[in-house]
């Protein structure tokens, strides 16, 4: 069942990602493009060269997610270098609460597509969206007045990463140990529903994410709900709870290896965006959305 | 006779040529200020036309107050007050030689319509508190993390203001970065503001990228 879910994502992944990176071969680029790419010039020369072969996106799912910690590390290294001078590296992954929408739009923005507004966001992650903007514009006023080399800020760095990446056409498990190269090194942080509950970055979580919102942006629509039926095998359990005259339904999931609460989400109701429901249904035993761990059992709440 | 007149015309020619060619100069020995920031030429000088008169919001000498009220000379124990001169001095000294940035602190509206030349904008509401990122731009003005703390001794003296003595926007921003751990005397207050500067003829920019 899995398997079949996860056919359709690959199959998802290379449409997209045709649908992403046609426009870039034609010369007249949009104005947001070359930023990314004066940030990132000077690590595509050593880097592209011996992994640019590495192949399409699409194929990267598929193959088992093999790091190549060295390039990798290297190349995130790199990208990330300067403005980082004096920053403690720290082992364990640094997370933020951003929401997993702002960081798809700052890819794809990146990219040079628009998406509009990121869905359904409450008033409070407005008002972060909107500081985090504004924060984005003076942190590259105050470098550009210092001379600083120019660089996203630091909520940012993972946007800049898998746009770079992404552009360089990447493999998935290369963008994977990027990612998670980047992350231990306490380089970027990741929006914390996509920790696994082995404590990596849900790099395939974060990708879908990008084609869902880059297919609506180009196709103006949104990914259904998975209409596939989960069963046991896929680790949820269906009780039924007859109460007053009223049959209520609960589903239950335990968690696997290597899901994170936005892979979750998007199990369930297609989106990651839906992943608060799930952390609010079980606060009980989630101290926070990154902490979530293998074998727990949790409750996924209907939607209505 | 007629010599006499005409060599009098001829000299109250030559001064009144003199008097209209004559600079209104920003001191007695700077006609102008020249600055190299970062690559880019800065020129401060002021209008010319001494019969300019200001036209629009900074003509304006009556705001509600609250909340437009009138600020203190000093705004804060250990942060200095200064006025156009020292603006200039900062700018090509601090500033020029990357010890220092001119801050801008009000919000991007009111940058984009004419700002002191050199400045850079952080709007206050970066620095309060209610900003979660405001680390990073604190880390961005050269603190550096220690332990669990920052440490300013290489950050950049920082001078700010607003859109005038009555503009609580840098004040607020004092506020913040003293908050944040941003020592006093690293910290400089313009107090005259766009106003001020503006009523003395001195050049504004309309920043047209960043912001």
């Amino acid at each position: 069942m899995i398997r079949t879910v996860l056919g359709f994502f690959i199959a998802a992944l290379t449409i997209c990602i045709v649908i992403i990176l046609a426009p870039f071969s034609s010369d007249d680029e949009p104005a947001t493009i070359d930023v990314t790419r004066n940030e990132t010039g000077n690590v595509t020369a050593p880097v592209a060269a011996p992994i640019g072969s590495t192949g399409t996106l699409a194929p990267g799912v598929a193959e088992a997610i093999a790091p190549a910690p060295g390039v990798a590390g290297q190349a995130a290294a790199r990208i990330l270098a300067a403005s980082r001078a004096g920053q403690e590296p720290e082992l364990k992954i640094q997370t933020d609460t951003s929401s997993i929408g702002d960081t798809t739009a700052g890819v794809l923005a990146a990219l040079g597509l628009a998406t509009g507004a990121a869905p359904v966001p409450t008033p409070a992650e407005q008002g972060g969206d909107e500081m985090m903007n504004m924060t984005a514009s003076v942190l590259s006023g105050i470098r550009g007045a210092t001379g600083q080399p120019a660089a996203a800020p630091q909520q940012n760095d993972l946007q800049t990463l898998v746009a770079w990446a992404l552009k360089e056409g990447q493999s998935d498990s290369y963008i994977d140990a990027l990612l998670n190269e980047a992350a231990s090194a306490g380089q970027i942080t990741v929006p914390n529903m996509l920790v696994t509950s082995d404590g990596r970055v849900d790099t395939a979580t974060l990708l879908a994410s990008i084609v869902q919102e880059a297919t609506a942006a180009t196709t103006g629509q949104r990914a259904a709900v998975p209409t596939t039926p989960l069963g046991p095998s896929d680790g949820v359990e269906v009780r039924v709870v007859q109460r007053a005259g009223e049959t209520e339904q609960f589903r239950f999931y335990t968690v696997g290896s290597g899901d994170s609460l936005g892979s979750i989400s998007v199990k369930f109701y297609g989106s990651v965006e839906y992943y608060p429901r799930i952390f609010e249904a079980n606060r009980t035993i989630l101290s926070s959305p990154d902490r979530i761990q293998t074998g727990q059992r949790l409750v996924i709440p209907e939607l209505g | 006779m007629l010599r006499l007149f005409s060599s009098i015309a001829i000299g109250l020619c030559v001064c009144f040529g003199a008097a209209q060619a004559q600079d209104v100069k920003i001191t007695d020995n700077m006609p102008e200020a020249v600055i190299d920031l970062n690559g880019t030429t800065v020129t401060i000088s002021r209008i010319q036309d001494t019969e300019n008169l200001l036209t629009g919001d900074f003509a304006k000498t009556s705001r509600p107050c609250p909340p437009f009220c009138i600020h203190p000379m000093t705004i804060e124990d250990g942060v200095k007050t200064v006025g156009e001169l020292e603006v200039i001095d900062f700018l090509s000294t601090k500033v020029a030689d990357g010890s220092g940035l001119l801050i801008d602190s009000r919000v991007p509206d009111f940058f984009v319509r004419g700002a002191i030349p050199g400045a850079i904008n952080v709007p206050f509401t970066t620095l309060e508190a209610s900003n979660p990122y405001r680390t990073d731009i604190i880390k961005a003005l050269g603190a550096v993390e220690i332990g669990g703390g920052l440490d300013f001794t290489n950050a950049l003296d920082l001078m700010l203001y607003c859109n005038g003595p009555w503009c609580d926007q840098s004040p607020r921003a004092i506020r913040g970065l003293l908050e944040a751990g941003y020592p006093a005397e690293k910290l400089f207050y313009y107090r005259g503001g766009v106003q001020d500067w503006v009523m003395l003829g001195l050049t504004t920019v309309t920043p047209s990228n960043d912001g």
